[in-house]
């Protein structure tokens, strides 16, 4: 009964707003959001371009209480280290729970968040100061490093950014620094830190700095358990090799003690090859995977500029004369498993239950939000990813397939998305509201003959046709 | 500090990549184009080509160790491995190295003359980044670091010679993604298992929704086009193999871990005979900076679960190790000295092994650079054996040809005689 044939609704453009800025706006969800939703595209095309950026870009003057309501039911997310090991020990198995609230909190985060360019910056520093929490002890520290790092300052100034993930227990422990000791350096650190996190491998530092910053962080650990406040940053200066210094051609005094790690800090951080290498990997993750110089040049400029704003960063990088250098309608980008599978729920209007079996399907898909084991983060690439197909038709197939326990997409929901839609249409009708019309005639003629070629028009067909929908290479890029 | 296991059941689920897990390719991929014209027909048999990557940079000095350089003990007064005959001592190889008593699973391939390994082998590019070793290795471009290289040179193999089988599916990665050496490789896909790889959804509808995904995905870019081709033959493939049926010849068992069962799946596919001529694993989790262990720790953990499954695959296929031909290597070596937390830093040369058809094993290849202090490069082991040079005779005599001036431009390789 719900797919009767009617005429069908109009989900053509609204008349008041030209079609290109519209196209702007189309472009901006799919490349600042986790997912296009007909709902929002609606809501930023009446707010207009600069003023959906401005208040994404502001995430505190967004309302979320919605998603605060449903976080309260994560306790772990806002403890401590000595909180969460004492509440939640681990000869009990309540590291893996810890590890597992905040991946879950993850999934959550990015379905319901209205702060939703916020939360692409999250995943973005998530990866770029990645952690493995999976590894013994992060299984708690990440979730502290989640907070106090990469989500409290994911939108503010980069140097506190870096200082920050600096002291982070999470970090001291995932590459080492923890014991990194005058007369015993341990260059772990020292090397991402300067590769991954900063200047990038062509970024002009040389072996002999390597050597160099590990001596300038010797002494930089945590308190460890036994003693009061476990993982809180801790400096030992008797643990500090006290001598004279240079790094990247700057001399460090002897006798500088924890000012050394602040002087490389600074250093790295106002370094004009930072500037290009965070500059180019924006561009990379918000627009195209070649980014124009003259693009990354501009956003490179504006970080220098602003001291190092990551908000005015973003928003240059967003700024339509960086879509139009970079040519991203022609040059589109592969969604990785994880914003591939929550776009799939935003888009539909799917409900999200308890996230644990979603987990199992981001497993299945390879992309488990803060289990990457290697400092570099998940990779973000046409190649990486591009070959790996079937985990998800499949994920797209069980998912509106009703076998994800405890999330899917209601049968309202369904009706919403196509329900008195005609059959010849619903495919086209898909288009738009899952995309906004960005499909290609291909996909969408494709869908259409799926539909076509069922004997009738029912619920378990429409299903089906959603999952073929967001399983055609359209809908894999945004 | 906390003590924390280091497995749990419940926990392994969302955790199937150690540290240093995977180093993916990067970049958009053009177009692949195959350097052969195939000829109506298949080409000759080959042995299946099995490429172990140890990502994050294997102890070589803890691995295959040199107990004869006393050298070595003066750089390692913790952590060395002690010589043969001592407590937990090395077993020996050849009078001058000898095996982590952890790797002792790999003494019967290693005495019938099945493995050898390498020893000072290494990348020419003198990076210690382990992004930027793995890039120049797997692209096959340590001479030229900055190269835009965009293929693998296991790729550029691949379009080199005409396939074994149909076609359809000539290499898998057992993995979530494909690894940079088999970057624009044509009919190559990650396969994290082997033995779950079908369509989904309603059986009633599967033809047609297949026949939607095919044709939908026939009009898209690369590499999702030829990708979305190779996964519907490979659905048909795969399904052809009794993947839980399959026992393991000679009373071989393969472990439990995610290695172990990742080559029981290779072995499968091997004896299975459907054309594969690649199989890529990474195995991840070597970076060991801090608290390394050779005797009772990490690495000693590591060792053994990596010679149990090599051991296992090669009782599996003992009698038909003419179907095979394995190695195994990292990005780099580990410094020579050890570091101020019973670790090891990053290094150069280190250590390769090989197994399989006309390997010449029981036997440590290349020449020894010693420890010399005087002989280290920035304190490291020297690279002796290029890891072209290797791979060049596993893939001009092992697999019997290939187009090397293609493979590695530029490179002209050197004898080692480690397949013959």
């Amino acid at each position: 009964m719900l797919f009767q044939t009617t005429t069908g609704a109009s989900v053509g453009p609204r008349q008041e707003i030209a079609p290109a800025r519209r196209d702007d706006v189309r472009t901006l969800l799919h490349r600042a959001t986790f997912g296009f939703t007909a709902n929002e595209f609606e809501r930023a095309s009446s707010m207009g371009y600069r003023a959906w950026l401005d208040e994404q870009l502001d995430p505190a003057s967004i309302d979320d209480s919605a998603l605060d309501a449903r976080l309260a039911g994560y306790p772990t997310l806002a403890m401590d280290a000595e909180t969460l090991v004492a509440t939640y020990p681990q000869s009990s198995g309540g590291d893996v729970f810890v590890a597992q609230q905040l991946i879950s909190a993850r999934i959550v985060r990015a379905v319901e968040s209205r702060r939703q360019l916020f939360e692409r910056v999250v995943e973005f520093w998530t990866d770029h100061f990645n952690i493995d929490g999976t590894d013994g002890p992060l299984r708690y520290f990440k979730t502290v490093d989640d907070r106090e790092v990469i989500r409290r300052y994911a939108l503010g100034s980069f140097r506190d950014l870096l200082s920050a993930s600096t002291r982070s227990a999470a970090m001291l422990y995932y590459l080492d620094n923890y014991v990194n000791s005058a007369g015993a350096p341990n260059e772990n650190y020292a090397r991402e830190l300067m590769e991954l996190h900063t200047l990038g491998v062509d970024g002009g530092y040389t072996e002999d700095d390597v050597k160099e910053v590990a001596r300038c962080f010797t002494g930089w650990t945590f308190r460890p358990a036994g003693v009061p406040g476990l993982g809180a940053f801790l400096f030992r200066p008797l643990t500090h090799d006290s001598g004279a210094k240079t790094v990247l051609g700057t001399s460090l005094p002897a006798g500088g003690g924890i000012q050394d790690g602040e002087t490389v800090i600074d250093l790295l951080a106002s370094h004009p090859s930072t500037a290009q290498f965070l500059a180019r990997k924006l561009c990379v993750y918000f627009l195209t995977y070649e980014p124009p110089q003259v693009t990354v040049d501009r956003v490179a400029a504006r970080f220098t500029a602003t001291g190092g704003s990551i908000a005015a960063t973003v928003r240059e990088v967003l700024a339509t004369r960086s879509y139009r250098e970079a040519r991203i309608d022609e040059y589109p980008r592969l969604r990785r498993p994880f914003h591939m599978a929550v776009g799939a729920l935003r888009s539909t209007g799917a409900t999200l239950g308890n996230p644990a079996p979603l987990r199992g399907e981001l497993f299945l898909l390879g992309h488990t939000p803060f289990t990457w084991p290697a400092p570099n983060g998940y990779p973000d690439s046409l190649g990486a990813w591009g070959s790996n197909l079937l985990p998800r038709w499949s994920f797209m197939s069980k998912f509106f397939d009703g076998q994800v326990t405890g999330s899917g997409i209601s049968t309202s929901a369904l009706f919403a998305l196509i329900g008195g839609v005609a059959p010849a249409e619903v495919a086209a009708t898909l288009d738009q509201r899952l995309t906004g019309g960005r499909m290609s005639a291909v996909d969408v003629a494709e869908v259409q003959g799926f539909v076509d070629s069922q004997p009738s028009w029912n619920g378990s067909v429409a299903r089906q046709a959603v999952a073929l929908a967001l399983s055609v290479p359209s809908t894999q890029f945004h | 500090m906390l003590s924390f296991q280091s497995s749990c059941a419940e926990y392994s689920r969302i955790s199937r990549r150690r540290f240093l897990g995977s180093a993916a390719i990067a970049g958009a991929a053009p177009l692949v184009v195959p350097r052969v014209a195939f000829a109506s027909g298949r080409g000759t048999p080959r042995p299946t080509l099995v490429g172990i990557f140890l990502r994050g940079a294997i102890d070589g000095l803890s691995f295959v160790v040199p107990y004869g350089d006393a050298d070595l003990y003066a750089a390692r007064p913790g952590l060395a491995v002690a010589p043969p005959g001592a407590t937990d001592g090395a077993l020996d190889l050849d009078g001058f190295f000898g095996l982590n008593p952890n790797a002792a699973e790999l003494m019967p391939a290693y005495q019938s003359g099945a493995l050898a390994f390498v020893q000072a082998c290494g990348s020419t590019d003198p990076s210690r980044s382990h992004f930027s070793a793995m890039r120049t290795m797997e692209t096959g471009t340590p001479d030229d670091p900055q190269s835009n290289e965009a293929s693998g040179w296991l790729a550029r193999h691949l379009q080199s010679v005409s396939p074994t089988g149909a076609g359809d599916l000539r290499a898998i990665s057992v993995d979530d993604l494909v690894p940079r050496v088999l970057a624009l490789a044509p009919n190559a896909l990650p396969i994290p298992d082997p033995s779950s790889f079908e369509f989904p959804g309603n059986p009633t509808t599967a033809a047609q929704r297949r026949s939607t995904i095919e044709h939908a995905y026939a009009a898209t870019i690369p590499p999702l086009a030829p990708a979305a081709a190779s996964t519907l033959a490979g659905i048909d493939l795969l399904a052809s193999v009794d993947f839980a049926g399959y026992v393991p010849a000679n009373g071989a068992t393969y472990p439990a871990s995610p290695f172990g069962q990742a080559l029981q799946s290779i072995a499968t596919l091997i004896k299975a005979g459907v054309g594969l001529e690649v199989a890529h694993y990474d195995y991840g989790g070597w970076d060991h900076h801090n608290d390394q262990g050779p005797i009772t720790g990490t690495l000693a953990t590591m060792l053994a679960d990596l010679s149990a499954g090599l051991n296992a695959f090669y009782l599996d296929l003992s009698g038909i190790q003419d179907r095979y031909l394995l190695y195994a290597k990292s990005e780099f070596g580990r410094r020579v000295a050890q570091n101020g937390n019973l670790g090891t830093d990053h290094g150069s040369g280190g250590v390769m092994l090989a197994m399989g058809h006309r390997v010449q094993g029981n036997q440590v290849h290349g020449n020894w650079p010693t420890l010399a202090p005087n002989q280290l490069d920035q304190g490291d082991l020297r690279v002796e054996t290029d890891y072209r040079d290797v791979i060049a005779e596993i893939l001009a005599t092992g697999l019997g040809g290939t187009d090397l001036p293609y493979v590695f431009a530029g490179h002209t390789p050197a004898p080692v005689g480690v397949v013959l």
